[in-house]
């Protein structure tokens, strides 16, 4: 790529709005209006632990901030909650993402699930204390467990479409971050 | 290695790491008014909501029905036992046609005869469907009417067959109708024919349960669930669905409304009914009708001071 770095992480953060726009919306088509007994993964959350873990300046703890609070806004959540939580485990996994940058893939893996166990943990504990309606705790789970399934495949979509890889010695980029 | 790695994570500098943590508390600071003034909060969601929505509805539609062909298109497969079943049906439904005439006329008949005046001011408002609530731990849709035509919260919306839901939470352009089937809402119906009082509980199930009934023993599969009009929310005599019994023995509705493809919904305006509060007067012959009208009037001021 002949871009420059600063040119190129402006240009990934706006991919990753773009993306984030368009998962939010294929959520709101209003396609299935009776209730599930079933939840769908939450890849807005998946891209963003992925991303945060291979190029953390990418996604700045603001822009994230700014997605799962709109995200909260139009899907009926109790607002700001579950954005500060999100904000919480990404700046948690992006400490972690040197040290995991030399293990398997599984350890990352590992590490996100319980990230995620214990910010929906979290949430649960945090809105039972309030009164606030709780979702379902077997459907938050469930949501849980449909994110993990789906992170290799958006690691593996990121990767190879997108070019979101993990810093190599050397990089041009990697260098350009560090000013 | 131990050193290069505390070296590379630089930059997540002592300033982003501040910048972090006051994004935090002031999410959470939002999260702390909304559980504390949820009223204000939640009209800043629907205006929110009013401005990003209908940016997506030149999408929205044709993405929707593009799907929906789709899923349509795997019905073709069987499309020869589909037209049977069809004509089958076509059969009964020329049955019933006779039979819904037959009744139409009648009730004409009796309307007639006891000079019935159906309420002028119930009227209604469609709207279409524009979104639904994007997470499976709600249930809600949003229509494309707002406060521009008049929507207020709170008034029942339907579709063609019975009671969907409430208005809540209204924009300038959209109003959110938080459906039956949510966790947050509560209905009180009537059960026809035994009359009973209940309450209608939305658990994020097809078929909510009913709540507080008096005597489930008089209760049967099939009874109509009317809403009740108590609280003077919406007014009496909706139809929301029918009773059924879970193999777990729990009372649910099986709603009338078609939830699988909520479309167009009619929003019922409302305007609550005009309440009696006080008792009535001493009606009295002319000659002191002039004195019994100051008498009121004293009295009226005395009430309201």
């Amino acid at each position: 790529m002949g871009d420059t770095p600063g040119s190129r992480i402006g240009l990934m953060r706006s991919v990753y709005l773009l993306i984030c726009t368009f998962l939010t919306f294929l959520s709101l088509l209003p396609l299935e209006t009776a209730p599930r007994n079933w939840a769908g993964p939450d890849l807005i959350l998946a891209l963003s632990c992925a991303w945060v873990l291979r190029r953390p300046e990418f996604v700045p703890a603001p822009l994230i901030a700014l997605v799962f609070l709109l995200t909260g806004l139009l899907f009926q959540m109790p607002p700001g909650l579950w954005a500060a939580l999100v904000v919480i485990g990404t700046q948690t996994l992006r400490a972690r993402a040197p040290g995991l940058r030399d293990l398997t893939f599984a350890a990352e893996w590992v590490t996100v699930a319980i990230t995620l166990l214990l910010m929906t943990l979290a949430n649960q504990v945090v809105l039972a204390v309030l009164l606030v309606d709780r979702p379902a705790l077997t459907l938050n789970l469930m949501q849980v467990f449909m994110t993990l399934a789906a992170y290799p495949v958006v690691v593996i979509a990121s990767q190879f479409l997108l070019g979101v890889r993990k810093h190599a010695p050397g990089d041009l980029d990697t260098l350009a971050s560090r000013r | 290695m131990a050193n290069e790695r505390n070296h590379s994570s630089d930059y997540t500098g002592p300033l982003k790491r501040l910048l972090a943590g006051v994004l935090v508390l002031c999410l959470v600071g939002l999260f702390l008014v909304w559980r504390i003034d949820s009223p204000r909060v939640e009209r800043f969601r629907a205006q929110v909501v009013d401005r990003v929505i209908p940016n997506f509805e030149w999408a929205m539609a044709p993405v929707t029905g593009t799907i929906n062909i789709i899923r349509d298109f795997q019905s073709y497969q069987r499309i020869y036992q589909q037209n049977q079943e069809l004509r089958r049906e076509l059969q009964q439904m020329k049955a019933w046609k006779e039979a819904a005439l037959q009744l139409e006329q009648e009730n004409a008949r009796l309307l007639d005869l006891n000079n019935v005046q159906l309420d002028p001011r119930l009227t209604f408002i469609t709207g279409v469907v524009m979104a639904d609530s994007g997470s499976p731990f709600r249930q809600s849709v949003l229509i494309n009417v707002g406060t521009r035509d008049g929507i207020v919260d709170g008034w029942a919306a339907m579709d063609g067959l019975g009671l969907v839901g409430r208005t809540s939470g209204v924009g300038e352009r959209t109003a959110r109708v938080v459906l039956l089937t949510d966790t947050s809402s509560r209905i009180p119906v009537t059960i026809q024919p035994s009359g009973q009082k209940a309450l209608v509980v939305g658990d994020n199930t097809a078929a909510p349960p009913v709540d507080f009934i008096e005597d489930a023993d008089q209760l049967r599969a099939g009874d109509r669930v009317l809403t009740s009009g108590d609280g003077g929310v919406f007014p009496p005599g909706l139809a929301i669905g029918q009773i059924a019994k879970d193999p777990g023995g729990r009372v649910r509705v099986r709603l009338a409304a078609d939830y699988e493809r909520l479309e167009f919904l009619r929003v019922l305006r409302n305007y609550g009914h005009r309440a009696i509060t006080d008792p009535g007067h001493l009606i009295t012959s002319d000659p002191i009708g002039a004195e019994a009208e100051t008498l009121s009037e004293t009295t009226s001021e005395a009430s309201d001071g």
